[in-house]
């Protein structure tokens, strides 16, 4: 008997028992398994900080050279945006004015007015084909405080839906990219009282860089080229953030209609995205206390 | 009078290169894995270096780079799945189980036969991918219906051309540079010495570090 505990295959698969042990337990909500890798993370992070920001200069260093001829044309090409900007914002001055007015008269509410937005850096991307997450360099000390039950969108730069937060620690938060296999958002076609329908993570079209869009009614006509938008039922996100455009339609079971997305963010390119975190108003024992 | 002997420094070896090549290689991986993908699949450098670790440097090299390098894994990309109330949570120490099988399998089903053979550690990658590949798709799909979630899958020949097969290529073509970097820059040295099997049961296979 103590032959057998000595040898290497017993301690193997004790080792391997524990660990999967612990990898069932992380799953319980609020389990402390998670802290035990506290440290590994202590570690980890500048170590990896110092191999991404190296990479990025080389990067840079060479995008520099090479780039050169297509910054110019580019740059020829903002300036004419520029011009033509400048004279639709004329334009639309006098518009946002009578706008406002209405506004207050109307009591319209502005679609993204009641959030607050943080701004955060990709740490590390998706390592794997299945169900990885990403990771963001902005935690509960930068104000990203994740009640239990909630989730904050993550957006691009262009206001795009990249993913939503899931995890949040001192210092990092994790997202859950809109490819997922266990992502799920009510979406919408991009017009007034569009019909709404789900659009999901997929292992099979994960490889493509698309997304699903079931639970589609009978009577609603999608088409390729239509521009999806997050619906706001549900709760989780508010209406309006566009996710992608509708690739591609299945009509061929009437009873079960499905589509195919491709989102607008490509979240290996990105570097920088947003957090859209609900903003609460004070109430009014927590402002006399903190007049008082 | 010699402060440090040899057994020494090739334990500091060990450590110092071992150290060096599980940040790099787990940070490039996180990091750009852009630059490493092919077919919407990405290189598993980690996953390559844990099994060459285990099938050139023994079962306990492969163990320990095995456990740390999914540690790192555990920390810098860990999955998120669908729990049993269905909703989705991060998990912990997934990495950890996986790189530690890997780590022992590459160096348990080819060490003694191929005498640690530079062709065949090639095939101990695509041995263990695939294993892998299989013992994934196997583990997601009775998780999928422990937990009741609708999840679409490849059939098994899609899964083969478009998950199996990519995978493998890209670990095969990462594994090169890694067995050059292994072999010949790696924590163990194998200049002057014939009996290579030996050199690996005196620092390796028994305990590592032999501690």
């Amino acid at each position: 008997m103590k032959k057998l505990l000595k040898t290497k295959w017993f301690i193997a698969l004790v080792v391997l028992l524990v660990l999967a042990a612990f990898a069932i337990l992380s799953l319980i909500p609020g389990s402390p398994i998670k802290n035990l890798l506290r440290p590994v993370q202590l570690v980890g992070s500048p170590a990896q900080s110092i191999v991404k920001s190296a990479g990025d200069t080389i990067t840079d260093f060479w995008s520099a050279i090479t780039d050169g001829i297509a910054i110019r044309e580019e740059n020829k090409a903002l300036k004419e945006q520029i011009a033509d900007l400048r004279y639709h914002l004329t334009q639309n001055e006098e518009a946002a004015l009578r706008y406002e007015e209405l506004k207050e008269a109307l009591h319209i509410k502005d679609t993204f007015s009641n959030y607050v937005i943080y701004g955060a850096s990709i740490l590390s991307r998706e390592s794997d084909e299945w169900f990885s997450t990403i990771r963001l360099n902005a935690g509960t000390a930068d104000g990203i405080v994740l009640q239990p039950g909630h989730s904050y969108p993550v957006l691009d730069v262009e206001m795009n839906l990249v993913g939503r937060v899931i995890e949040t620690s001192d210092t990092e938060s994790r997202v859950l990219p809109l490819l997922h296999e266990g992502f799920a958002v009510a979406g919408k076609v991009n017009e007034v009282n569009g019909a709404t329908f789900m659009v999901t993570g997929d292992a099979e079209l994960k490889r493509k860089g698309l997304c699903l869009v079931k639970d589609i009614d009978a009577d609603v006509r999608l088409e390729p080229g239509m521009e999806i938008v997050t619906s706001g039922e549900g709760g989780l996100f508010p209406e309006g953030i566009p996710i992608g455009v509708i690739e591609s339609v299945d009509n061929s079971n009437p009873l079960e209609i499905t589509a195919t997305l491709r989102p607008y963010s490509q979240i290996g390119k990105l570097e920088d995205v947003f957090i859209m975190i609900p903003y609460v108003e004070p109430s009014d024992e927590t402002a006399q206390t903190t007049v008082g | 009078m010699r402060i440090i002997n040899e057994n020494t420094k090739s334990r500091a070896r060990k450590v110092i290169v071992y150290t060096i090549y599980i940040f790099l290689l787990s940070t490039l991986q996180v990091s750009f894995p852009d630059a490493f993908s092919f077919a919407g699949q990405t290189a598993d450098l980690m996953f390559v270096f844990v099994v060459l670790s285990g099938y050139f440097n023994g079962f306990w090299d492969g163990a320990v780079v095995g456990f740390i390098c999914g540690l790192l894994r555990d920390v810098f990309s860990p999955p998120a799945v669908v729990g049993l109330d269905g909703e989705v949570r991060v998990t912990a120490f997934i990495g950890a189980f996986t790189l530690f099988a890997a780590g022992i399998t590459g160096a348990s089903f080819f060490t003694k036969r191929m005498h640690r053979n530079i062709p065949f550690s090639v095939v101990a990658v695509m041995f263990v991918t695939f294993c892998y590949k299989v013992a994934g798709y196997v583990l997601i799909f009775g998780w999928s219906s422990i937990s009741g979630i609708n999840m679409n899958f490849y059939n098994p020949v899609a899964a083969f051309v478009y998950s199996f097969l990519p995978q493998l290529l890209l670990n095969t073509v990462t594994a090169i540079p890694l067995i050059v970097l292994i072999r010949f820059l790696g924590p163990v040295s194998f200049r002057n010495t014939k009996r290579k099997d030996d050199v690996i049961s005196d620092s390796g296979e028994g305990t590592w570090l032999g501690i």
